[in-house]
């Protein structure tokens, strides 16, 4: 999906950057005589009304899409406990007792079972970012403290994932890792 | 006639602006480097080095812009000397004391200080009170200086005239020119995310004077985190914003630009919109209300409308088949604008919900907003400075290097660019010291990005060496 959003973004960026060197172009081959652009209002308007439709489109097609409504008729075949804190993740299958933290060492899901994490935090804010086995990241939420993020999904491909921390929490936020398989 | 105080003022701020961007943009290299494994910092130094960009990019870039307006809202208003100074006063004070909190005390949060990492003490006992009470020095000067120059211009245009409404009716008796209209906008804008920051600074405060009998709620606060921080970045750009229909049509040798009914309905929008959008820094907290994401998803989509339909359509017709004297001035301000236009588009995929659930906290982010800024806001002001610097050369001035100095903003800033967001599709993250196996490109795309911030660099030093001389000669001249 990452590659679609940035060949989406170049091309973009081309047709603008298009826009600007033509305009620039004709200012510079234009005589003393230019007059500029004909009905400017009028061609406002129409640029406006037409960003204003396809804003309203791509909104309309994507905040249905949102992660908040993924998977919300379904019923989780698996909950696990996630507590996050300087600078690692537990995951659980029971509630964890701040008081006591303690997480399993390995998770393990099936392939396309419907998973919801629980999502906290102990301390500070971290990230709760979920990389499939090619390194992409695929989905995520964040961990606040007195807070529980409920992030549902289904993993299709088996293999091992890999959790990393998105939010700086501190000195050592790019070593807080876990990871879990999918079968 | 502006006075010869304020002209000098100007001048010390272009200079203090330039220096610290400098030093800044080294901070930069250095982070990159380090990622890139050229080099090896401590994470600690780097992340020390992260947040002090990061605040005084933020810092510099405001300032800037508000130097700018300062100096040619002279043209309409009489505005205060004594708020220009307390002002720079406070914020040199505020950025020595912000680093002295990052570089003596370790202090390394970042510049969002999400709540409640500043309070988990990871550095020197005092450095966590020394950074806020930077941050509070240059919120007061900042507040006075913007409370001032809005009551110098309510005492000429009342409010109404100048968000001007009257355009909202057919032929209108009174003009309000656009560049008042944009200054109030802005004003109104960054005097709100001003006041939620010294709500935020009390409730940290509150915390941290009680001996944990008080604790913070910490999605409130990482509301109002972003209610100040996104909001003051944004209100940044539209200073240079009012810079650009001030100045662009002057330097170009055409006729002045007018406020026209769509122009006033367009940023009267923009003030609500703005100060909306910044629930998109909550997307990936799925416990905020969801009617918040979507008006932030909304919001951030209608800011860009005005912005890009008024702004930049003014500006392309402004120039298309249209004779125009170009300098190095109004080059800057319509690359500034290109660049402005290019990250919005960054900024517009990455606050589509969907896209942020894969896009969150990755380069991308950073990707978009340098683009908007290295290549948009900071051109803005390069433009003012220069514009600026010529006022008083006797009208005989011809710029050295301005190929060679756009040539090498926008190979360097292109380069550097490029690499954040080929970095963001790869789903690298961003604020790490140092990156995993799992990514190999990190670390040549570092190294690279290094490489161009350089060409970056060395395009940003032509021009201080060109135009600081006459900025001294202003500074130092005895009228």
């Amino acid at each position: 999906m990452q590659y679609s959003i940035l060949l989406l973004f170049l091309i973009l960026t081309a047709l603008s950057a298009l826009v600007f060197t033509f305009v620039f172009i004709s200012s510079k081959k234009v005589g003393i005589s230019g007059q500029g652009l004909s009905n400017p209002l009028q061609k406002r308007f129409w640029f406006l009304l037409i960003l204003f439709v396809v804003l309203g489109i791509f909104a309309s097609v994507t905040i249905p899409r949102s992660p908040y409504f993924l998977f919300a008729d379904e019923v989780p075949a698996r909950v696990v406990h996630v507590a996050a804190r300087q600078f690692a993740f537990l995951l659980s299958d029971k509630a964890i007792d701040p008081e006591n933290p303690e997480g399993k060492d390995s998770i393990e899901f099936l392939a396309n079972e419907l998973v919801e994490f629980r999502v906290t935090s102990l301390d500070v804010n971290h990230g709760f970012a979920i990389y499939n086995p090619s390194n992409r990241l695929i989905a995520q939420t964040q961990a606040m403290p007195g807070y529980v993020n409920r992030l549902r999904w289904k993993f299709k491909e088996p293999g091992k994932y890999t959790i990393l921390c998105l939010e700086f929490c501190g000195m050592a936020h790019q070593v807080m890792r876990s990871s879990f398989t999918v079968k | 006639m502006e006075s010869i105080k304020l002209r000098k003022i100007t001048s010390l701020w272009i200079l203090i602006v330039l220096v610290l961007f400098i030093v800044n943009i080294v901070l930069g290299i250095l982070m990159r480097l380090n990622q890139g494994e050229i080099i090896h910092q401590s994470p600690i130094t780097f992340y020390a080095n992260m947040t002090t960009h990061g605040l005084t990019q933020i810092g510099i870039w405001f300032v800037a812009g508000m130097a700018a307006v300062n100096y040619l809202l002279q043209r309409y208003v009489k505005t205060s000397y004594s708020a220009n100074v307390v002002a720079m006063v406070l914020t040199v004070i505020g950025i020595l004391m912000l680093w002295s909190s990052t570089y003596i005390g370790k202090f390394h949060a970042g510049w969002t200080f999400l709540y409640p990492l500043p309070l988990r003490i990871m550095w020197a006992k005092w450095a966590t009170p020394m950074f806020f009470g930077s941050i509070l020095v240059m919120g007061v000067g900042w507040l006075t200086w913007s409370v001032s120059m809005m009551t110098q211009l309510l005492k000429k245009y009342p409010l109404t005239r100048a968000l001007a409404w009257q355009h909202f009716k057919k032929n209108p008796s009174t003009q309000t020119p656009p560049f008042i209209l944009i200054t109030m906008i802005t004003l109104i804008g960054i005097i709100t995310c001003l006041l939620g920051a010294v709500l935020l600074l009390a409730m940290y405060s509150a915390e941290y004077f009680s001996n944990g009998t008080f604790v913070n709620d910490a999605l409130l606060m990482k509301n109002l985190t972003f209610f100040f921080g996104h909001t003051i970045a944004n209100e940044m750009l539209y200073l240079g914003l009012a810079v650009i229909y001030e100045l662009f049509p002057e330097v170009g040798g055409r006729p002045k630009w007018k406020t026209t009914w769509y122009v006033a309905l367009a940023w009267n929008c923009t003030l609500v919109f703005i100060l909306t959008a910044f629930f998109h820094h909550l997307y990936m907290d799925f416990v905020q209300p969801v009617g918040f994401q979507i008006v932030g998803q909304i919001a951030s989509y209608m800011a860009s409308l005005p912005a890009a339909g008024v702004t930049v359509f003014s500006v392309l017709v402004a120039v298309y088949r249209t004779p125009i004297k170009w300098s190095l001035t109004n080059l800057l301000f319509f690359i500034g604008v290109a660049g402005w236009v290019i990250g919005g588009l960054g900024a517009v995929i990455d606050v589509t919900i969907t896209n942020n659930f894969v896009l969150h906290n990755t380069l991308w982010v950073p990707a978009h907003f340098h683009t908007y800024n290295a290549l948009g806001n900071v051109l803005f002001s390069l433009a003012f400075f220069h514009w600026f610097s010529i006022q008083f050369t006797g009208g005989i001035h011809k710029e050295k290097f301005t190929k060679l100095i756009l040539t090498l903003l926008l190979i360097g800033g292109i380069g550097f660019l490029l690499a954040f967001y080929i970095g963001g599709a790869e789903s690298i993250p961003r604020r790490y010291s140092n990156y995993p196996a799992e990514f190999p490109m990190a670390a040549p795309l570092a190294a690279g990005a290094a490489l161009f911030a350089t060409i970056y660099l060395i395009a940003i030093l032509i021009f201080f060496f060109n135009i600081s001389k006459r900025c001294l000669n202003v500074l130092f001249s005895p009228s």
